[in-house]
């Protein structure tokens, strides 16, 4: 398969530079899938599963937040996060999920405590999704 | 000895030797989390050009587009986010980066976001309005805070709050050199003719793609800048404690000298007396 330049760099460096064969991502408006001779393309991503192949083998990991950009045949994840499967602290996730549940479930808690339990929830939720997959 | 005694100079000597060990303990914690934040800036740089140069390639590509973070308003209203140290006693750099951005701000009409205490100081003492105190302790300061001020800069900047959003920070050139820096966040600025024809695809679609960009773009840049300053002020603390132990140890020799000096004076003058003594006795 013909492959392109990825890289891929969050705020905590780079994670990935070389040539890959597709990458699949989730932006915000679905899942969408990269292969070599994209259109040039933008898009802003969600929180998912991201899943990279590079010489047949597929690598998957949590992706969360950022753009994704394709221009003239380079492309470019700046996520915001970004984990490798094998990277991915389990029990933190299953720990930070049951943290964010409890404030959900506790009446007393302010509007900004439960947005952001709620966000914590979604990236706890992503995080365990994808390491189970492993 | 003339002038200064033999005690006099004893209390000096002591009184500079603790300050000498104060300031040699400061290098060696600055020495420290340099390392820490030096390596923190290497892994994020990619990020930040990376960033950059692909906010640029849309913005240069792009030529259909009318979003509000592309046009350009006449520069009324400006909102400066100022990053500067928490503390004291890093050479010039608190005021390097604070003349810098006064120098900046002249004959705006200004609103100071203030990262640092030495930043928030700074404001208050000038009276220049101040949109938030939160983010005063630049060492506390998270990727998370830098997004959630993106966020609010965003929404600020689309309420035509203002017209312009500008960082100041210090560039951590290397550990000898540090320079401070400006960047204008928004609006995105459009270099190029825009004769290209635009073959981009946005998905879902162009204004939600740019208001999603944005916020991101804003929040990966502040955090950038936010690494590149906290080395440099770690950097250049360093610098400024290593020569401040220098020079006390400078002095602590001038001053030993002039010790033993005088206490061979006064050696001296005991001798001549005795003998002096013992002399007119016979």
């Amino acid at each position: 398969m013909t492959s392109f330049s990825l890289k891929i760099v969050t705020p905590d460096g780079l994670q990935y530079d070389g040539q890959a064969e597709e990458v699949i991502v989730r932006a915000v408006s679905g899942d969408m899938g990269i292969l070599a001779g994209h259109a040039n393309c933008i898009a802003p991503l969600g929180m998912g599963k991201a899943t990279v192949v590079a010489d047949g083998k597929r690598r998957y990991a949590a992706c969360i937040g950022g753009i994704l950009s394709v221009m003239n045949g380079n492309v470019t994840l700046v996520p915001t996060t970004f984990e490798w499967v094998e990277n991915i602290d389990r029990d933190r996730a299953e720990r930070a999920y049951e943290k964010a549940q409890a404030v959900l479930q506790d009446k007393s808690a302010t509007p900004t405590d439960i947005r952001l339990a709620q966000a914590k929830l979604r990236r706890a939720l992503v995080r365990k999704s994808v390491a189970g997959n492993r | 000895m003339a002038g200064i005694s033999a005690k006099e100079i004893k209390t000096r000597i002591r009184s500079m030797e603790s300050t000498k060990q104060i300031t040699k303990a400061m290098e060696m914690v600055a020495s420290s989390k340099l390392r820490r934040a030096q390596s923190r800036v290497a892994n994020s740089r990619p990020y930040f050009e990376i960033l950059y140069n692909s906010i640029t390639d849309i913005v240069q590509q792009n030529a259909d587009l009318s979003s509000p973070y592309l046009t350009q308003r006449p520069a009324n209203k400006a909102i400066y986010v100022v990053i500067a140290g928490d503390r004291g006693l890093a050479g010039g750099y608190n005021s390097n980066v604070l003349k810098m951005a006064q120098a900046e701000m002249k004959g705006k009409d200004v609103t100071a976001l203030p990262v640092g205490r030495k930043a928030a100081d700074y404001f208050k003492a000038r009276n220049i309005p101040i949109l938030t105190q939160q983010y005063a302790e630049a060492e506390d300061m998270t990727v998370g805070d830098c997004f959630s001020v993106a966020k609010q800069l965003c929404k600020a900047y689309l309420a035509g709050k203002c017209d312009e959003i500008v960082v100041c920070y210090t560039n951590f050139v290397s550990v000898l050199t540090q320079t401070p820096g400006t960047l204008r966040l928004l609006p995105l600025v459009h270099t190029k003719s825009r004769q290209q024809s635009s073959d981009i695809l946005y998905e879902p679609g162009s204004v939600e793609v740019f208001d999603a960009i944005v916020p991101e773009y804003v929040g990966g840049i502040l955090y950038g800048a936010l690494c590149e300053s906290r080395a440099a002020e770690q950097a250049a603390r360093r610098t400024a404690m290593d020569s401040a132990t220098q020079n006390a140890q400078d002095m602590i020799a001038d001053l030993s000298l002039k010790f033993n000096q005088a206490r061979q004076a006064v050696i001296t003058q005991e001798i001549t007396e005795i003998v002096a003594g013992s002399n007119s006795s016979f």
